[in-house]
């Protein structure tokens, strides 16, 4: 039994500060409960096997069966693409070799925001920045399950750079957010409790006010919030598309992000996209660098076409535009679309509990747990590296795929 | 196994060689003294009536991390502008001015440049720039660290700590960071955004912490000699862009009081504010001054009309210039209590008057500063063009009659404006290669490259010798890196990855403990995992060549 110094994969936050017990493979955190920490490493492996159509195989047969799929394939798309900075180069070497398409799971939501950058751009901020910062921070319907420990870390720290004595917090949105009312004594607190129509209107009709010398607003909750906003020296937006009305999440991203820039006319102040589930941002990043283009872009081509509605995964699975779909995640048990017409490859835990089926199922490590790793924060400028800690022979996603690019020519 | 290169005209400027008939041989990728009679040359390349000179050395070219990826984020259109298929040998890509990676590697090989500095990154980004950049291939590589803004380093100085400690931070950067230099942009002013101060002269006081830009150029232009490092500190000065600024980077040379420093994409700080316009050329100011400074280098920024996006870690700047981006999208964001970045696209039209006078005063510097060892032809890759526009840029220098004819497009009032077309220089061959070989490889301290030494690495570049001189530079006949053939008329005939430069500092361990503190209790992270391992960058196939600090002409 030893205790060792780790940085968790499992949520953007990429937190550093973790003390792990590790005791035959068993890994205990000692100094957290973040629910997300806990509840992935509870999972148990009891077997590892790879697998086609549901029967147990070797792995060099299942990578053997993968290579074929992929070569047989006319239209190949990789889905889920949980992984790391290396799954995801080696997913885009054998795309560019084979023509493949490349989604995310968070591709429903994460392509609002890549829509408002595209079309507007933005004023961000990293997490540091916010902690140190920000004086007034406004969280736009957002819960904390995708990065548990983000309050704790960068909302209520005792310590800031600019000697922030109790910031001023703001939740605009339809839930209830305990996790504020909890922390009541640290921060002065307001809810301002809103639909999402209401929200988009609301977000809106501050826009319109925020510099204009005329008010003909009454609403006292809209000028009390006019005022805050005034009287702010460095404030933040934080939202997650991914939580807010999708009928409408693209309009309010749109509206954040027109604010942030009338506000920056006389103060200054700041966003952040809580988006980040499943490593979009680390997948994001490598596919911008290595092709341009963000998720959803297509290689069949020859070269990049980058289209957020035409290469969104259910849209290709429904309307059956491809034959083989190969998911990857190796970060949990998140459920895959398996359509029967179509075959469907899961490189996944080994306790993804679909595994039996699929037409095969190759299990890898997860990064930072079964080898070392690099993935990218929430803010998309931090990339942490990450270590190995424990030992249980499981291959990594750039592992398997580079054997599938090694049967290229055979 | 040997290659000689016989018959070709040599410019080797580190060696004095002009124009000189002259054979070379390589063996195991370095150039080596004609061989013994028994040694045998396996062979024997023929180059009658080719030029050679070695690699192209860019020295300042934003090629990766986190605001080159924003860049590409924001602009899909100009992707779908620039697409490229995969081959056998070849990865499919997009993109001109934030090109995609692999593509950046093919096309500067096939410009006949095999070493770039990419010279802004962040130290919180600087190991996404790295594995990014190791997706660059065919080319030396290397960053400078940005310093200047960071709250850590601005604390020590508002304490008036003593240089030593400063020192054993600044080393610690650059060891962190693996990097081989630093850089300093807009000092102070981009801390100073962040509290709402919208500019930032070199004399006037960080709101937060009370120290002027020129404390913090000084201390750190101190750093960098004191710390016998390979690059002297590179600066991106105070109120980039605007007009007038010329009178702040005169006083940035007289701040660092005849110690070396390098000033970057000096056209942007060229600026003077007569006429009825308040815009003019500053450039013969700034010329005369660096003329008379002889421990001042620089590069240009020279601007090219075309679509393209500026990008940088001055958030100050870049969100004053926000208003002018074409197409009408940006993006600033606040970096981890250490800097900023600034994404505004734009357009650089010769009917425009201002970006007509901007190219203009680019080729005035060119001109008027005298000596090629201290003035590096850069375009500030993407902010005023691609790097693929160098061989226009080099026709511009070397043949008077298409500049003057060039000139005569452009907006009627810059004419009018401009000295540029009285200006007789045409730059010579032996001038280019030092301007782009010879001169940055010097200033970088990079001993093995820039030159046709014996000893000197085998990147050379062969062209064949054309009157258009826009022609001869953009399709060189043979680029060689490593003593691998890896372009042939114009075709890539060889993928592989170069080598990525890193400065070998030293530091007193004890300064890790106020910086671990420091990291714990502001920044939420462990400083350890701040720290860039050797190891991580084997894991990613990066082959490290160490340079020493061991300067002596400081």
């Amino acid at each position: 039994m030893k205790n060792i110094n780790f940085t968790c994969p499992f949520c953007s936050l990429l937190c550093d500060d973790i003390q792990l017990e590790t005791k035959n493979n068993n890994l205990k955190p000692l100094n957290t409960s973040c629910p997300l920490l806990l509840s992935s490493l509870k999972r148990e492996i009891k077997e590892q096997f790879p697998r086609i159509n549901g029967q147990k195989t070797n792995i060099s047969q299942a990578i053997e069966n993968l290579s074929i799929l992929i070569k047989k394939s006319k239209s190949t798309l990789f889905a889920g693409m949980g992984t790391d900075i290396k799954g995801t180069k080696a997913t885009l070497e054998i795309a560019d070799i084979y023509k493949c398409i490349v989604d995310h799971f968070s591709g429903d939501s994460y392509v609002k925001n890549i829509k408002s950058v595209q079309e507007l751009g933005g004023f961000f901020l990293t997490l540091s920045e916010l902690k140190n910062r920000s004086d007034t921070i406004i969280i736009i319907q957002s819960s904390y399950d995708t990065a548990p420990r983000l309050f704790e870390k960068y909302i209520f720290p005792k310590d800031t750079i600019n000697n922030l004595k109790k910031r001023k917090i703001v939740f605009i949105g339809s839930k209830v957010p305990q996790f504020l009312y909890k922390n009541i004594k640290k921060i002065s607190f307001e809810h301002i409790k809103l639909d999402s129509v209401n929200l988009l209107n609301f977000l809106s009709r501050i826009r319109n006010s925020i510099n204009s010398e005329v008010l003909e607003i009454k609403d006292r909750r809209l000028l009390n919030f006019l005022k805050l906003l005034k009287q702010t020296n460095y404030g933040s937006i934080l939202w997650s598309v991914s939580e807010l009305d999708n009928n409408i999440n693209d309009l309010i991203v749109t509206e954040i992000t027109l604010l942030i820039q009338e506000l920056n006319k006389f103060t200054r102040f700041s966003g952040l996209s809580l988006s980040g589930s499943d490593h979009i941002l680390t997948v994001n990043e490598v596919m911008l660098w290595q092709t341009g283009f963000p998720i959803r872009t297509s290689f069949q081509n020859g070269f990049p076409v980058h289209d957020v509605n035409l290469f969104s995964t259910k849209r290709l699975i429904d309307n059956k535009e491809i034959d083989l779909v190969i998911w990857i995640n190796s970060f949990n048990e998140k459920k895959i679309i398996i359509n029967k017409k179509i075959k469907t490859v899961l490189i996944g835990i080994p306790t993804h509990p679909q595994k039996k089926n699929v037409d095969v199922f190759i299990p890898v490590g997860t990064p930072g747990l079964d080898y070392n790793s690099h993935l990218i924060r929430l803010d998309k400028v931090v990339t942490a590296p990450l270590k190995k800690v424990r030992n249980i022979s499981l291959p990594s996603v750039d592992q398997v795929l580079n054997k599938v690019k090694e049967r290229q020519f055979q | 196994m040997i290659t000689k290169l016989e018959n070709a005209r040599i410019y080797d400027p580190t060696n004095k060689i002009n124009g000189k008939i002259k054979d070379l041989f390589i063996k195991n990728g370095t150039i080596i003294d004609k061989p013994k009679r028994n040694e045998k040359i396996s062979k024997i390349i023929n180059l009658k009536n080719k030029i050679i000179m070695s690699g192209g050395i860019d020295i300042h070219s934003h090629i990766a991390g986190g605001k080159v990826n924003l860049a590409r984020l924001l602009l899909p259109e100009e992707h779908r502008k620039y697409l490229y298929s995969s081959s056998n040998k070849l990865r499919s890509g997009s993109g001109l001015g934030t090109c995609s990676s692999f593509h950046i590697g093919y096309k500067y090989a096939k410009l006949g440049y095999t070493t770039v500095f990419e010279p802004a990154t962040l130290p919180s980004n600087a190991r996404s720039a790295i594995i990014e950049m190791n997706d660059i291939p065919l080319i030396d590589k290397g960053t400078y660290t940005v310093l200047s803004n960071d709250d850590f380093l601005l604390k020590l100085i508002q304490k008036k700590t003593d240089q030593k400690k400063i020192n054993d931070y600044v080393a610690w950067i650059i060891q962190s960071t693996k990097s081989l230099g630093i850089k300093i942009v807009n000092p102070g002013g981009i801390n100073a955004f962040k509290f709402n101060q919208r500019e930032l002269d070199l004399d006037e006081k960080n709101k937060k912490y009370g120290i002027t830009p020129r404390s913090i150029l000084k201390v750190l232009t101190k750093s960098l000699i004191d710390l016998k490092a390979p690059h002297p500190i590179h600066v991106h000065g105070c109120n980039l862009g605007v007009p007038g600024n010329i009178k702040t980077t005169v006083k940035q040379i007289n701040a660092v009081e005849g110690k070396p420093m390098h000033l970057t994409h000096i056209q942007y700080h060229s600026y003077n504010n007569e006429g009825d316009r308040k815009f003019s050329s500053g450039a013969s100011i700034l010329a005369e001054e660096i003329n008379k400074n002889k421990n001042i280098t620089c590069d240009v920024g020279q601007i090219m009309f075309a679509q393209t996006v500026t990008a940088s870690a001055d958030t100050m700047s870049q969100y004053r210039n926000h208003h002018f981006a074409h197409p009408k999208k940006w993006i600033c964001v606040d970096i981890e209590c250490e800097a900023g970045c600034g994404i505004v696209p734009f357009k650089y039209q010769d009917k425009n008057f201002v970006h007509s006078l901007q190219w203009a005063i680019g080729l005035e510097l060119f001109l008027l500063i005298k000596d090629p060892w201290r003035i590096y032809l850069t375009t500030d890759h993407p902010n005023g063009a691609a790097f693929t526009a160098y061989p226009k840029l080099i026709k511009l220098l070397m043949d008077r009659s298409f500049r003057n004819d060039e000139f005569s497009k452009i907006n009627k009032y810059a004419q009018k404006n401009s000295i540029l077309s009285s200006l007789k220089r045409e730059y010579s061959l032996y001038d280019i290669a030092v301007m782009t070989r010879a001169g940055p490889a010097k200033v970088l301290g990079l001993k093995n490259t820039g030159h046709l030494g014996i000893g000197a690495k085998a990147n050379i570049t062969v062209y064949s010798e054309m009157d258009d001189k826009e022609k001869m530079f953009e399709n060189p006949y043979m680029v060689i890196k490593d003593g691998e053939i890896v372009v042939k008329n114009g075709k890539i005939k060889k993928v592989f990855n170069g080598k990525f430069y890193i400065a070998q500092t030293d530091y007193d361990r004890n300064i890790e403990k106020e910086i671990s503190s420091y990291f714990e209790k502001y920044i939420g992270r462990k400083m350890q995992n701040f720290k860039i391992q050797n190891q991580e960058l084997w894991d990613h196939g990066i082959e490290i060549e160490n340079i020493l600090c061991d300067r002596n002409d400081y």
